[in-house]
């Protein structure tokens, strides 16, 4: 495509103003809360539940049993079984899934809009009636043992559960996988399952967002008829465990380096973290969310700047601020070349170990910029709008923090970044490598960045323990 | 349901192809830019060199910096990204309304004006990021390989799908800057290119925009036309291929060719493959996962492709303690058996609804629309098909459906690609 016309390079002109979607609110007698977004032009309405369960709430033999009972969730009520639920979802394309975070249970449904009452009626009938049949539990149970060894034999997934063990205090949930450990999920029965049901499945402090094209659907008379029937407790309860029970304790010795040996590997996967702030910090989240982009969030961020486009180690780390409900984290996770370990890591260290006063104005400028423009393109879907809305809801915000966060973002100056940063750099970094220990530890204990500690990583089985089961749900 | 987002399209002097599809519900637009150009295209001992080339597309031209590209549109809200494929390279970026002609221009330098630009430290530098690319994505990943063996297996020597995109190390050690320039002479050109524009701008102001930054790019002597790719046939005795490794359990990949997309036959494959493993109520999931629990996870899929013939697969884990020849007796079994009876009534309604609501969702958002606008008018010269597609399925009936069955998923048209648990590093139950 050769040519020699080049016009001038266009200016820019500024973005129109754009808020979040306004919901409409309001509340069933049940207590539970209803946010519609009306989205034109989405054909697809995207329906999500939030129930608010933090994961401390699973008995401690049993932990994930949460996750066993979202996958049960449709697979069999006191009306049909599971093969009936499935023909009647699927032949309205329902997709219905539900999912298990830190704060509760998200239960989704995604439907073309004619097919939103069976939809209605079908969700209401899995929450109020679901039914937990022993060979569906058992066979979950086997499918995540399953799931287990797929997550250790894939380095990201084992250096993820590696991080909490070693960063979380023991004591803690947030150090046990969100989906338990092997011991545990073989340890699950239909009666754990059913248990945990009746203990937070249900509507008093739970959320109900729906996003799409509303046009012509009466919503109050058809969430009334279906989701308004699902009982409250009586008297209404406070969720079963107090956020204050599972802050998200750092381990006392966190601050360390540990390399999960797998041998043969041609990549390390770095995983890299240290505390950060919660959505509710002084500094704003907004700041945070500048901040995530400009050190880790792009090719031309200031961690791939190094590592990717000047040294050529990685595909790409992505690093930035995680909340917790209490807390969070700053994480930077990704691979990088196997015989390049050691340089890999001490250079994402150091750009890591970026003080406030080091961040340019302009950097900020454009990290805030992009923060905020991307936002209209970022939730122009009903189910980005829906995501987005029970996630914040589960947190005690509501859809207005988007608006006032992006507000923050769009205005933040250089020196406020500077404060936002500076806030949260005061303490060690927990460092997990998952990788060739044998030909890399002593290269990153040469750094002298702390002492490693090897661990060897047990090849990942996906025989199921048949004593465990036994005691389990026979 | 009748779908009718707004299509205008227009053709510069220069052979350049443009659509436009307004969308005003958000102030930003895509700018999408398919590329005749994807893997399929390289020459022996070139494997890997498209997609090294879209790389090097972010590394500067002949008037804008090294990673400018990113740097500038991200700071202007811009969400900017690439991938290459076997039948083409996809260039996009979704920004504000008020950015579209920096896109565009920005677009029009690399298109039009890159080798300058492009140094043998840039060739270098991207060149270790795509292997790192391959060893995160393919080579340090349990079942990393499983659609290169695919694609080795299915199409036969020398097609243009035999190798995956990614290509090989050796292959990608060789690419020198005298390759890379013969390649952008050879491929990108505005005949080659389809810019596709969704999102808050009018059809005229559309074409206007790419017209002032596309227009005065030239096209050149015409390429030597690509080589004619003839339907191929199912393949008529089984392939199989073994891979003993570190993985964590057994798993079947059961490979077919389909039809080539964009045709009735391809749509009732996809149909006939989402019927039969795709859907929660579909056979396998009904037989191997829930009655005789011969697996833990199964999925079945359909891609489409432009050149002679499309790829199908199910994939199957198999469960601890079960034999692999056992999985893949009653997979050939419910095969047969579907080849024969075809899709019951339930099975074709919940396949047609799953379609239906999984291209809705694709059109959802204004970047998956533009991008597959683009697909249909560059591969088909259908730029309505985002219209028209669910109309085209509601067509298909049942015998469709058992008819590509019969045709294209037998077992003996099927190439086996078995990941199976080394024994020799099991240390037991853990």
């Amino acid at each position: 495509m050769p040519s020699t016309v080049v016009p001038p390079r266009p200016s820019v002109l500024d973005p129109a103003p754009w808020n979040f979607p306004e919901p409409d609110r309001w509340e069933l007698d049940n207590g539970l809360a209803v946010q519609a977004f009306d989205v034109p032009g989405q054909h697809v309405l995207s329906l999500r539940l939030g129930i608010p369960a933090p994961l401390a709430a699973e008995p401690q033999e049993v932990e994930g049993v949460g996750l066993i009972m979202a996958r049960c969730l449709d697979e069999g009520s006191e009306r049909h079984t599971l093969e009936e639920m499935a023909e009647l979802l699927e032949r309205k394309g329902i997709a219905m899934g539900a999912g298990l975070g830190e704060r509760g249970l998200v239960v989704e449904v995604d439907v073309a809009s004619r097919h939103l009452p069976a939809a209605l009626d079908l969700l209401t009938e899995c929450l109020t009636s679901a039914t937990y049949p022993e060979p569906e539990v058992r066979r979950q149970v086997r499918n995540r043992l399953a799931d287990i060894a797929h997550e250790h034999a894939d380095a990201g997934s084992r250096a993820a559960l590696e991080f909490i063990a070693t960063y979380f205090d023991p004591g803690d949930r947030a150090s046990r996988p969100t989906g338990g450990t092997r011991g545990s999920v073989a340890a699950i029965t239909a009666e754990a399952v059913r248990a945990y049901h009746a203990g937070i499945v249900h509507p008093d402090h739970a959320t109900v967002v729906l996003a799409g094209d509303l046009t012509g659907t009466d919503l109050q008379s058809l969430i009334g008829r279906t989701l308004g029937s699902w009982p409250a407790r009586h008297p209404v309860s406070q969720p079963a465990v107090a956020l204050r029970e599972n802050p998200g304790r750092r381990a006392p010795d966190a601050g360390q380096i540990v390399f999960v040996d797998r041998p043969g590997s041609v990549q390390t996967e770095l995983y890299v973290g240290r505390p950060g702030p919660d959505r509710h910090d002084p500094h704003g989240w907004g700041a945070y969310q500048v901040l995530s982009f400009l050190v880790g969030g792009s090719p031309s961020a200031r961690v791939d700047r190094v590592l990717r486009e000047d040294k050529g180690f990685t595909y790409g780390i992505r690093a930035g601020f995680r909340p917790r409900a209490r807390g969070g984290l700053f994480v930077a996770a990704g691979s990088v070349r196997g015989d390049a370990t050691a340089e890999a890591l001490d250079a994402l260290l150091q750009v890591l170990d970026l003080r406030g006063a080091d961040l340019a104005e302009h950097e900020v400028r454009a990290a805030a910029d992009f923060v905020a423009r991307t936002a209209p393109g970022r939730y122009a879907t009903a189910d980005a709008v829906a995501d987005e809305a029970v996630g914040l809801a589960l947190d005690g915000l509501r859809p207005e923090f988007v608006t006032s966060t992006l507000a923050q973002a769009r205005a933040l100056t250089g020196p406020q970044a500077t404060d936002a940063w500076d806030a949260h750099v005061q303490h060690a970094w927990t460092v997990v490598l998952v990788g060739d220990a044998e030909a890399n530890a002593e290269q990153v204990r040469a750094l002298g960045r702390g002492p490693v500690r090897t661990v060897q990583s047990r090849r990942p089985s996906s025989e199921p323990n048949l004593a465990e089961y036994k005691c389990g749900d026979r | 349901m009748p779908l009718d987002y707004p299509i205008a399209t227009r053709t510069l002097d220069n052979g350049l192809r443009v659509v436009v599809s307004q969308d005003h519900s958000v102030p930003t637009v895509t700018v999408n830019i398919w590329v005749d150009v994807g893997s399929g295209d390289e020459r022996p001992g070139q494997s890997g060199l498209a997609h090294l080339f879209e790389h090097l597309m972010f590394q500067g031209s002949a008037n804008v910096a090294e990673g400018e590209h990113f740097s500038l549109l991200m700071g202007h809200g811009g969400r900017v990204n690439a991938t290459t494929w076997f039948d083409r390279t996809n260039y996009f970026a979704t920004v504000p309304t008020g950015a579209l002609d920096l896109t565009l221009w920005l677009e029009a330098d690399r298109h039009g004006r890159l080798l300058e630009a492009v140094t043998q430290h840039n060739l270098d530098n991207q060149r270790d990021v795509v292997k790192e690319e391959k060893r995160q994505r393919y080579d340090n990943q349990p079942y990393g390989n499983a659609v290169t063996d695919l694609v080795e297996c299915v199409f036969p020597d020398g097609h243009p799908y035999q190798h995956p995109t990614i290509g090989s190390m050796e292959d990608l050690d060789r690419a020198s800057l005298e390759t890379v320039h013969a390649f952008y002479h050879r491929h990108y050109r505005p005949a080659a290119t389809v810019v596709t524009l969704v999102g808050d701008v009018t059809s005229e102001a559309g074409f206007a925009a790419v017209e002032r930054h596309f227009g005065p790019l030239t096209s050149g002597p015409p390429p030597r036309p690509r080589p004619p790719s003839p339907g191929l046939t199912p393949i008529t005795r089984p392939v199989r291929r073994d891979r003993v490794e570190d993985v964590p359990n057994d798993r079947l990949y059961l490979g077919f060719r389909l039809p080539v997309g964009h045709t009735k036959e391809f749509t009732a494959s996809a149909l006939a493959l989402d019927a039969l493993g795709g859907l929660t109520i579909s056979r396998l999931h009904r037989r191997l996962v829930r009655g005789e629990e011969l697996s833990t996870g199964l999925s079945a899929s359909a891609m489409s492709l432009a050149r002679g013939a499309s790829l199908g697969f199910v994939g199957v884990d198999v469960a601890h303690g079960v034999s692999t020849e056992q999985v893949e007796d009653a997979v050939c079994e419910e095969l047969t058996r579907f080849a024969t009876q075809g899709p019951t009534p339930v099975e074709l309604e919940a396949a047609l609804a799953d379609t239906e609501r999984s291209w809705l969702e694709a059109l959802a958002a204004q970047d998956e629309r533009a991008n597959l606008i683009s697909h249909y008018t560059l591969l088909h010269e259908d730029p309505d098909y985002v219209n028209t597609y669910l109309d085209l399925v509601a067509e298909i009936g049942a015998e469709d459906v058992r008819r590509a069955a019969g045709t294209w998923l037998q077992p003996a048209s099927r190439v086996t690609v078995a990941y199976l648990r080394d024994a020799a590093l099991t240390e037991g139950a853990a």
